[in-house]
């Protein structure tokens, strides 16, 4: 039999970090603030710039409105990038899909040796105007299955998988808002989050705006300005640089390869979970471990729902439990024992960050660095990504194994 | 401003010509007889690179699988029928077979009965131009 072992499996490691702020709208261009974060990041983890010679980035807009993408605006590529840091990198990438697929490509170049200090960075950009509002009057290519109908956008799409969930498992509504209270209450205490100092109510949350029932705005993160950047080296460089180095154990992503046909982005509950459970199968395969022995996970939650399939994606819940098990506290925070899904606040509780905060939680709580919510005894986090079957997971472990 | 119309392409022309004669369709290849919706350049099914999708009639009978309701529409030319019910339905003919489209129902708002039997009609939003969508059907 072939083995799926994963060959870089910890060999790799995120060596530091940084955070801009998350705001509405930046007071700089995204390419400005993608600038300073990265200079940020290669300083915290005790390097020069002249030392990286590694640039991964997914240039993403992701906006399916009718706004124009503009390369240092709206997105920044690393070709953008390298001329502006003054780099020839050895290695350069600007990949597509989720965080994942960026993360994969950051490990594989280093461990490969294609380069020795990878900097990846995710930007996100918040555009004037109505986010996802399209004023064509045309719809072509796969639009003409669905914009003439009034389908349109990833809102009634993860509504309509909601539904299909929530009425197969008798989910009441309202259930969502103790997803989005979790999220809020642990982003609320995060500096740089869009969300600092603003917690919200389960009361607050039932009198948000319904969009696409049963989603309210408040299930939804919210578009912002921001860029997340870290640094990834080999294990053995690391372990000489200042801060305690989080090991890349494995990743998987799926990218809807495996999903039927469907006219995008249409989602129907059990593709999302078929795919997901499919696409996950080379984690575990890959890293010879299995999800009991996931200390910390992070949920992805760009939609609320989000976070129920993932949980019991992953087996925590049975099928249609999630949110009995979110009611009663499972994934609170504040008890030491609880499986602390959202501690790093999420999309919901950071703002539009495309997966980085789960990323950037599973770092900081294994390397020691999460500060006031430090969680202990943690060896293994993961973090997920998307909504699971055109997600993925990225395992990081604090020791090399 | 008026809704979007579907621009056909040379593989959807025969969907919305028999759409406009408010006919609902449905992509076959021609090698395995798979449906397919949307189709595609290859069969997802069977492989080949030439499908040869032929469009054929189907009863445009269903049930609701999943719905929502769109309040705020994000596509111009339908904020005079906002709230409207969006339904995801499984085609009679294949269970894979899923298609997304508006329940034309009075009451808009409430939630669609998932599992409740619908039937296909046609909104002609245009000269020529008509788009399916789903009504209760009742018993079969």
């Amino acid at each position: 039999m072939t083995s799926h072992r994963f060959g870089a499996r910890n060999r790799v490691a995120i060596a530091g970090f940084a955070q801009s702020p998350i705001t509405r709208h930046a007071d700089t261009t995204l390419g400005v603030l993608t600038i300073q974060t990265i200079r940020d990041a290669v300083a915290d983890a005790g390097l020069t710039m002249d030392q990286v010679d590694g640039l991964v980035t997914a240039p993403l807009f992701p906006s399916v409105g009718s706004h124009a993408a503009t390369d240092g605006h709206s997105l920044v590529t690393t070709t953008w990038l390298a001329r502006r840091l003054g780099l020839d990198p050895r290695f350069a990438a600007d990949v597509q899909g989720q965080l994942p697929v960026s993360v994969a490509i950051a490990v594989n170049a280093v461990a490969s040796g294609a380069a020795d200090h990878v900097v990846l960075h995710r930007a996100l950009h918040n555009p004037r105007g109505q986010y996802h509002a399209s004023s064509s009057s045309q719809a072509g290519g796969m639009a003409q299955w669905s914009a003439p109908q009034g389908f349109f956008g990833p809102i009634a799409a993860i509504a309509m998988a909601y539904n299909e969930y929530a009425h197969r498992y008798g989910i009441e509504d309202g259930a969502l808002g103790d997803v989005v209270v979790e999220a809020r209450k642990n982003g609320s205490k995060l500096p740089w989050s869009y969300w600092y100092g603003q917690p919200l109510t389960r009361d607050e949350y039932l009198a948000a705006p319904v969009i696409n029932d049963p989603i309210r705005r408040l299930d939804c993160d919210l578009p912002v300005d921001g860029v997340t950047a870290f640094v990834f080296t080999s294990a053995e460089r690391a372990r000489d640089l200042p801060h305690r180095p989080v090991h890349v154990t494995g990743y998987s992503f799926l990218n809807g390869t495996l999903q039927p046909p469907r006219v995008p982005p249409h989602w129907p509950y059990d593709d999302i979970m078929d795919g997901g459970r499919q696409g996950i199968t080379t984690l575990w395969e890959g890293t010879g471990v299995g999800p009991a022995e996931i200390d910390l996970p992070q949920f992805y939650d760009g939609f609320a729902p989000i976070v129920f399939f993932w949980l019991e994606l992953l087996g925590i819940c049975g099928p249609g439990e999630a949110p009995a098990f979110v009611r009663g506290g499972g994934i609170d925070s504040d008890k030491p024992d609880a499986v602390a899904g959202l501690s790093g606040g999420g999309a919901l509780g950071n703002g539009r960050m495309h997966g980085t905060p789960q990323m950037l939680e599973c770092y900081l709580q294994l390397a020691g660095r999460a500060g006031a919510r430090q969680r202990e005894g943690l060896s293994l986090a993961l973090a997920c990504q998307g909504p699971p079957h055109v997600g993925g997971a990225v395992m990081y472990s604090a020791e090399a194994f | 401003m008026a809704r979007p119309v579907p621009v056909p392409d040379a593989l959807t022309a025969p969907y919305w010509e028999a759409a406009s004669q408010h006919v609902l369709t449905a992509a076959q290849c021609s090698q395995c007889s798979a449906f397919a919706h949307p189709p595609d350049d290859v069969c997802r099914s069977c492989g080949t690179l030439d499908p040869g999708f032929a469009y054929v009639p189907v009863r445009g009978r269903g049930v609701i699988r999943s719905w929502t309701v769109v309040r705020r529409p994000l596509v111009p030319g339908f904020d005079d029928v906002a709230p409207f019910t969006l339904v995801d339905v499984e085609l009679d003919e294949d269970p894979g077979l899923r298609v997304v489209g508006r329940l034309l129902r009075s009451g808009d708002g409430a939630p669609a009965p998932i599992g409740a039997a619908v039937a296909v009609a046609f909104e002609d939003i245009a000269p020529g131009v008509a788009i399916p969508a789903f009504t209760l059907a009742g018993a079969p």
